[in-house]
């Protein structure tokens, strides 16, 4: 459905894209991660045609969208990080107001509107005015608007951001509803464990290029997961740490609250060893254990250029 | 089906839901009438006092309520039409309009057509005040159409640069500044040009040289000068435009363009505003625009 190929976007002396690949099957839903400035809204804003690529080719089921950006706008909807939305629009305006910029009108548009707000759950909400929905049904809105045309490829930049629990998981059930209609789903999200729940592909960006792609399992597979050693603490941080920096198979250590995270070379054996060694130092250790490999893991070790919360390197690291 | 361009008909409505619009009506024909009422006493008991009938200043009259018309939409129009692009694009939703089908043209023209039509609906809503001049004859429907024409180009030429200000800049505030002070230039700056150029050439030249050149031609972008020379037209009382443009006189002599100048001046604000118009559009293009948020 999307395939992007060595593409490249530089704003003066930032390098932005840095021939980023990228590949969407027909059908899937992807999810496209990477940390802040790594280059994830401007491959958004260059392949729904806001931002003109330096170099490279972005396809959209076979329609290049720089050689024909009108038939590229007909196969995209697009939700971007901010709702857009007018106040002072009844909602039902508000569906009609981009159909008629897609060129739809009357009876057809009306339809439309109403089985879009029926989908998302809004239907009961059509002569409200869009000032007095809650943050969760905004954004419904505006999932619903990227619809009206029935194009078969959604982007969604940062969907779920300050939505809470409930609205996140009605939303969650929409992308899979959108999914299961054979719509093609590019969701770029910070909320890891939701991509790697819905998602079943995954993107990782990072400094303008793809860095990992495929399923979660293809990745965890491909890349060599380091997972850290998960141990909490009750008491006696101080010494549990002295102990971390002389134990020679302690790569990293990074603090977060009570947990200590410690990237550990050793295996089985060694581990159990490391546990009696704070056991005997009278460290209250109340959790010791070595986490799964997972999309957050995974985009971590990627990502991770040594600055964040490392309170410890090795020196034979 | 060719369909009411979207953008027009979204702001319209939206537009008459808001409390704005009669306010403005409201506080444009208030201030109007108030001056004509007012103007209209003073004449009344100046003929009390007097018991002198001078038809003059009916025509007076009438001049002054259009001159205040004409200053009230300069000074609303760019205000009115400096948020319109950038109000999208602090709303957000001016990316999601060009991810549709809808053009660049079809927004910008969407916008100023909806901007326009607040201005027609304030035109016309002050006719009545304008038309109090009708009580005492003098001055006929053709004069007030076109006075009514060249109030229309003013506003086209105004809402344009609004518009083009609005695209260009990033935000409202500076579109608006921005506004005010093109219309300035093209209003009171060229006359200003002008009249420092005559000024200039008479201490530099010989006596009598100088009322000849200078830059009359600039004029015909200025909507104060058309205005001005459609009401000598029609109330005479050409001091102001004399004391303005001095080479004026020559001008008439020479029979530069002084006849028609109305037709001239318009044409080139309407040129003018269809330049500023194409700049919007250019000024719109996202892909030219270059952004620093990754």
């Amino acid at each position: 459905m999307l395939k992007i190929e060595n593409l490249k976007k530089v704003f003066g002396r930032t390098v932005a894209l840095d021939g980023l690949n990228m590949t969407v099957e027909d059908g899937a839903l992807y999810g496209f991660v990477g940390p802040n400035g790594a280059g994830k809204t401007t491959t958004i804003k260059t392949v729904i045609g806001l931002l003109l690529p330096d170099s490279g080719r972005i396809t959209v089921g076979g329609v290049d969208i720089v050689q024909e950006p009108g038939k590229m706008l007909s196969k995209i909807g697009y939700v971007p990080d901010s709702f857009g939305i007018y106040d002072n629009l009844k909602v039902a305006e508000y569906m009609e107001f981009f159909a008629a910029c897609y060129g739809l009108t009357g009876l057809k548009a009306r339809k439309r509107s109403q089985a879009l707000l029926e989908q998302v759950g809004l239907d009961d909400k059509a002569d409200f005015y869009v000032e007095g929905l809650s943050r969760g049904m905004k954004q419904r809105l505006c999932l619903a608007r990227a619809l009206i045309h029935n194009p078969p490829l959604l982007i969604m930049d940062e969907p779920t951001a300050g939505l809470d629990p409930r609205t996140r998981y009605e939303f969650k059930e929409i992308l899979k509803d959108l999914r299961g209609q054979g719509k093609t789903v590019l969701i770029s999200s910070h909320i890891l464990p939701e991509l790697a729940e819905i998602c079943t592909d995954i993107g990782i960006v990072d400094q303008g290029r793809m860095v990992a792609e495929g399923s979660l399992d293809q990745i965890l597979e491909k890349i060599n997961v380091t997972t850290p050693l998960m141990i909490s603490v009750a008491e006696g941080q101080q010494a549990a740490l002295r102990i971390l920096r002389e134990h020679p198979m302690v790569e990293t250590i990074t603090i977060r609250d009570e947990d200590i995270m410690v990237g550990f070379s050793g295996d089985k054996q060694d581990e159990a060893a490391l546990l009696q060694q704070l056991v005997d130092a009278e460290v209250q250790v109340y959790g010791f254990v070595r986490e799964r490999g997972n999309l957050e893991s995974v985009f971590m070790q990627i990502t991770d250029h040594g600055e964040e919360g490392t309170v410890l390197i090795h020196e034979d690291y | 089906m060719k369909i009411i361009n979207p953008v027009y008909r979204h702001e319209t409505r939206a537009g008459a839901r808001s409390f704005k619009l009669p306010l403005i009506v409201l506080a444009f024909n208030g201030v109007l009438a108030a001056v004509a009422l007012l103007n209209m006493y003073t004449m009344i008991i100046r003929v009390k006092l007097t018991a002198e009938l001078q038809y003059s200043s009916f025509l007076g009259l009438y001049a002054f309520v259009a001159a205040v018309e004409f200053a009230l939409l300069l000074l609303f129009i760019p205000a009115m039409t400096a948020g319109s692009i950038s109000g999208e694009r602090d709303r957000q939703t001016l990316d999601l309009m060009l991810t549709t089908r809808l053009t660049r043209s079809d927004i910008v023209f969407g916008k100023l057509a909806s901007n326009l039509s607040t201005v027609f609906l304030l035109i016309v809503s002050s006719f009545p005040i304008l038309g109090l001049v009708f009580i005492y004859g003098g001055v006929t429907m053709a004069d007030v159409g076109l006075v009514l024409l060249c109030y229309v180009v003013t506003a086209v030429l105004a809402g344009s640069i609004g518009i083009f200000c609005s695209a260009a800049a990033r935000r409202t505030t500076m579109a608006t500044i921005a506004s005010y002070c093109i219309v300035a230039a093209l209003t009171a700056g060229t006359v200003g040009i002008n009249y420092l150029s005559v000024r200039f050439l008479d201490m530099t030249t010989v006596s009598g040289a100088s009322g000849k050149s200078g830059l009359l031609y600039l004029l015909l972008g200025s909507p104060a000068v058309t205005f001005l020379s459609v009401m000598e037209r029609q109330a005479g009382g050409g001091n102001i435009l004399a004391a303005l443009v001095p080479q004026l006189e020559w001008a008439r002599e020479a029979g530069v363009m002084t006849e028609y100048w109305w037709i001239f001046s318009m044409a080139v604000q309407l040129f003018l505003a269809a330049f500023f118009l194409w700049g919007a559009v250019k000024s719109m293009n996202p892909r030219r625009r270059r952004r620093r948020r990754l």
